[in-house]
């Protein structure tokens, strides 16, 4: 089917088949390849963006269900070669290893922190329990969201030890 | 993905309905998380998948005090969460909702398709079980409306016939405002499916339980009032469910904690 949609503010046009997911198209057919798969099933959300608005996991929309839509990804983050604020936390705390699940746990850090600007611990590990880390660690994650948040202060630095 | 097959998407009820009749093999697709998963392993093998979320009418959620409150196949979790209505008058069934796997498939997953899909440990049958809702089928032939206690008939099977859509689920007014909570028991702080869950429900002296994985459906346990002692409300749970031992735990765990839940639940739920 032919299909249109704007990623990152810039639009598309493609012939795609009906049984492509949203991920495929946007690795395979625009090449944005910052988006990753990782478990295909929904449960790493590596492979999430925000579709109209809405994170979700691309792996589990088809691309016909984005026709007309509008999609923003980790390509879509930065601006005029400037990290995000989410982006240079992560940076400052490390909060980066491999760099896999990455680009989805920043698109649900920017879903969570648009809906609660200034999340607690336990607000914040409620919203990435959908993104999976397996190297860098949760810790230097939090830390990035509560210095990214305007939270991180010489006192409660002390305390993250303990989140 | 995996497989070839045939998309539409149809924007009225009966576009949707000749294409369900006409066609073998059609899956319908309302969140896609379940099915989209199910065809990327092969469970599922559909020839044609048809997105209800652009059917007229099927995006509603309703409420009022004469009919209660009336929830659209397309309606997702996220949106019963913001649901004020929801919230206000069923928080159970809201309880149900922030259970359910992760932020990003509570975007998408429906209601309506974690029912249809009848798997044992769906979150929301549990808080529809207790509240007394009913499913609106349609289809070519006509409409019917079977309780949810009458809708599940075994593991991932339902009442449903081939060319039947669930549209929407009515929830009555009689049961609005009642006291409930629900508690899911699972290996990891995060999303995961759930080991047992149990729902209580309060209202008016009435005691209901709602019970998922402990049986091949998720169960009803009714019967019982607020004086009811916890003994004799556990002992009705347990004398309901048969869970069986598998890779998440052993039967012999399920059984304990619903017992465990169900005491917790009694006491939280004033």
């Amino acid at each position: 089917m032919r299909m249109s949609l704007t990623v990152n503010g810039r639009l598309y046009e493609r012939a795609v088949p009906e049984y492509r997911t949203l991920l495929e198209l946007l690795r395979d057919d625009l090449g944005l390849t910052g988006t990753k798969e990782g478990c295909g099933a929904g449960e790493c959300g590596a492979c999430t963006v925000f579709l109209n608005d809405q994170t979700v996991n691309s792996c589990m929309v088809l691309a016909a269900e984005a026709d007309g839509a509008s999609v923003e990804t980790i390509e879509g983050e930065a601006s005029a070669g400037e990290l995000s604020s989410i982006q240079a936390a992560f940076a400052r705390h490390q909060a980066v290893q491999c760099g896999y699940c990455t680009g989805g746990m920043i698109m649900a850090i920017r879903e969570l922190l648009a809906n609660n600007p200034k999340p607690s611990v336990a607000e914040i590990k409620d919203g990435i329990e959908g993104n999976f880390c397996r190297c860098t660690g949760y810790q230097q994650i939090i830390e990035a969201v509560l210095d990214a948040s305007g939270q991180l202060t010489p006192a409660t630095k002390g305390e993250l030890k303990h989140v | 993905m995996t497989q070839i097959f045939k998309y539409r998407a149809p924007v009225s009820r009966a576009e949707l309905f000749d294409l369900v009749s006409d066609h073998d093999g059609v899956r319908l697709l309302a969140g896609g998380t379940d099915l989209l998963v199910d065809i990327r392993n092969g469970f599922a093998r559909p020839e044609m998948v048809v997105n209800l979320k652009h059917v007229a009418g099927y995006g509603d959620i309703s409420w009022s005090p004469a009919d209660g409150l009336a929830i659209g196949a397309a309606i997702t979790i996220n949106e019963v969460l913001r649901s004020a209505a929801i919230r206000e008058h069923y928080p159970l069934l809201a309880a149900c909702a922030h259970d359910l796997a992760s932020y990003q498939i509570r975007n998408r997953a429906t209601v309506v398709g974690n029912v249809v899909n009848a798997s044992p440990c769906s979150d929301m049958a549990p808080g529809l079980l207790c509240l007394q809702a009913r499913a609106v089928i349609a289809s070519k032939r006509g409409e019917r409306v079977v309780a949810f206690n009458d809708f599940f008939t075994g593991v991932k099977k339902t009442v449903l016939q081939r060319d039947e859509v669930l549209e929407r689920i009515i929830v009555p007014p009689d049961t609005a405002a009642a006291r409930g909570g629900y508690r899911k028991l699972k290996r990891i702080k995060g999303h995961d499916l759930g080991i047992i869950g149990v729902a209580v429900f309060k209202k008016d002296g009435v005691v209901r339980l709602g019970i998922s994985s402990a049986a091949p459906t998720p169960l009803l346990v009714e019967g019982l009032t607020e004086d009811d002692p916890a003994d004799i409300v556990v002992a009705a749970a347990h004398g309901a469910i048969h869970p069986i031992s598998d890779v998440r735990c052993s039967a012999d765990y399920r059984a304990h904690m619903v017992d465990t839940y169900t005491r917790r639940l009694l006491e939280e739920v004033a």
